[in-house]
């Protein structure tokens, strides 16, 4: 289970990360094939976002590395795109000025920037909305412009930390239906932290389970039915069985 | 509904002050307190006009020293905010000196000034610039360290540097604080300038003022203490109305709610 069988794109291995003495994730190894969708489940606050701060680079481990595309990269910031729970847009920056801040940043030139960004818009539905400011888009708009943000740093590696988190039930849906629909159009690999399971079965090709104090991997799952129908969400018995091999390991 | 909610909040603080005016004004007339003690609002504002040629050059005095005064002060707390910022030492070693130098009454301190520079504008513009210096740099210094933590991250996990945050993220997130803090200081900049001038000088407001007591004019006190108020309070709504125009999306942020 454990070799690559695409292009590897990202492996974490044997990280370590301690906070105050005490271990908080522990020997992790995990890893990311080109244009899959893998999730980390595991109960809330039980490490998940450390372990996504270890592979942004904005913590050092104790212990193991991190490699993308098979070079080095422990601690190295500016690998892999990272989209919080959070929208963090900006609130005086417009939509099209929010989703450029990644290109600045690396140095390109604001108009330049904005043209990239004007050519994207569309395929996140975001052409009406280029110039409208964070306070008039709704909660689920907002995510989507931080989705854009995300892609326009980086489509090979997104990390993705409980997205959908702050949003309510039907509008939680249908953004997972959304991002399914971008990552179609834009064949990003995706790593994404929930701790809910029908998010993760629906959405993943492949499920890490992290649990326990320090949190550790104890399970690595393949999804049967990949982006399930709500009715064989409910219906399948291949979905039921790791439903309930999930909530075993948790 | 919600219109002429609005409407009644406005008109609850101008009725409130016209009945005082108006009790005040009565009370003076009908002989309950001496003019020579309190002059009445009209005799205030007879004044006023009578003498209105005198009060505007000593406002114009008045009103570039506090400007001045405001414009150095706000240079200089830029500076120290981003410097205490950029370099949390500096943080701790300035900042309890600085909470220690606003317990010290300028009313103490505005003499030494005069010993030391004069009688001329510089002492006031230097007591001005010690008002307001404070309340901006708190702010701001605040405004910054309050900027999200999981931002900062954020632009750090795309390989920003830290002039980059500072530019594009800690200092526009600051603004907010920065203009809460500069109309704070705008108000004191002139009430700064009154004091520096109470001491002794040539011209100014608080010159004037000190002239009038000394005569016994109380109504020109008093007309002097209506243009501070006015001129303060002009202040406050321009630096409100520079910040409207400078952050138009905070707008936005209301309309929405």
């Amino acid at each position: 289970m454990n070799t690559c069988q695409n292009k590897c794109v990202l492996k974490v291995s044997g990280v370590t990360k301690e906070y105050n003495h005490k271990n908080i994730i522990q020997n992790i190894n995990i890893h990311l094939n080109q244009g899959e969708f893998v999730s980390i489940l595991g109960p809330s606050g039980c490490g998940k976002s450390t372990l996504f701060n270890v592979i942004a680079g904005l913590l050092l481990p104790e212990d193991g590395q991190v490699f993308v595309d098979e070079k080095e990269v422990t601690g190295e910031t500016g690998k892999v795109s990272y989209m919080y729970q959070k929208d963090l847009l900006l609130p005086w920056r417009n939509v099209i000025d929010n989703a450029i801040l990644p290109l600045e940043i690396r140095g390109i030139p604001k108009n330049e920037a904005r043209e990239k960004v004007n050519a994207m818009l569309p395929v996140f539905q975001l052409e009406d909305d280029g110039k409208k400011y964070p306070a008039q888009l709704s909660g689920g708009m907002k995510q989507r412009v931080s989705l854009l943000r995300t892609t326009m740093f980086s489509q090979e590696i997104m990390l993705l930390d409980e997205p959908f988190g702050g949003l309510d039930a039907i509008t939680r849906m249908k953004m997972q239906a959304y991002l399914l629909e971008i990552l179609e159009k834009i064949k990003g690999s995706v790593l994404f932290i929930t701790h809910d399971i029908d998010e993760a079965i629906f959405l993943s090709d492949r499920i890490y389970i992290i649990n326990g104090s320090p949190a550790q991997i104890v399970k690595e799952m393949m999804v049967p039915i990949k982006h399930a129908s709500p009715e064989e969400m409910m219906t399948a018995d291949a979905l039921r069985q790791l439903r309930s091999d999930i909530l075993k390991c948790l | 509904m919600r219109k002429y909610q609005n409407t009644s909040d406005k008109l609850i603080p101008i009725v409130f002050l016209l009945t005082i005016l108006i009790l005040w004004e009565a009370a003076v007339n009908l002989g309950a307190v001496e003019r020579y003690i309190l002059p009445s609002p009209t005799d205030i504002i007879t004044a006023l006009i009578a003498n209105g040629s005198d009060l505007m050059m000593h406002t114009g005095t008045t009103f570039f020293e506090g400007m001045t005064g405001l414009l150095v002060a706000v240079c200089l707390s830029l500076i120290m905010a981003i410097v205490m910022d950029l370099f949390p030492v500096v943080k701790k070693a300035i900042y309890p000196v600085l909470v220690m130098s606003q317990t010290v009454p300028i009313i103490v301190i505005a003499p030494l000034l005069a010993m030391w520079f004069g009688f001329g504008i510089a002492p006031k513009i230097f007591v001005v610039v010690l008002v307001c210096f404070f309340p901006i740099t708190v702010s701001l210094i605040e405004g910054l360290q309050s900027v999200d933590g999981e931002l900062i991250n954020l632009v750090r996990s795309m390989g920003a540097k830290k002039r980059q945050i500072f530019t594009k993220i800690k200092f526009p997130s600051a603004l907010p604080y920065f203009f809460s803090g500069l109309k704070i200081a705008a108000t004191y900049s002139i009430m700064g300038a009154v004091i520096g001038e109470w001491l002794g000088g040539k011209a100014g407001l608080g010159v004037y003022m000190l002239r009038a007591r000394h005569a016994f004019a109380l109504d020109l006190v008093f007309a002097s203490i209506l243009v501070i108020v006015v001129l303060s309070i002009g202040l406050f709504y321009g630096i409100a109305g520079i910040q409207r125009v400078m952050m138009p999306w905070e707008k936005l942020k209301e309309e929405e709610e």
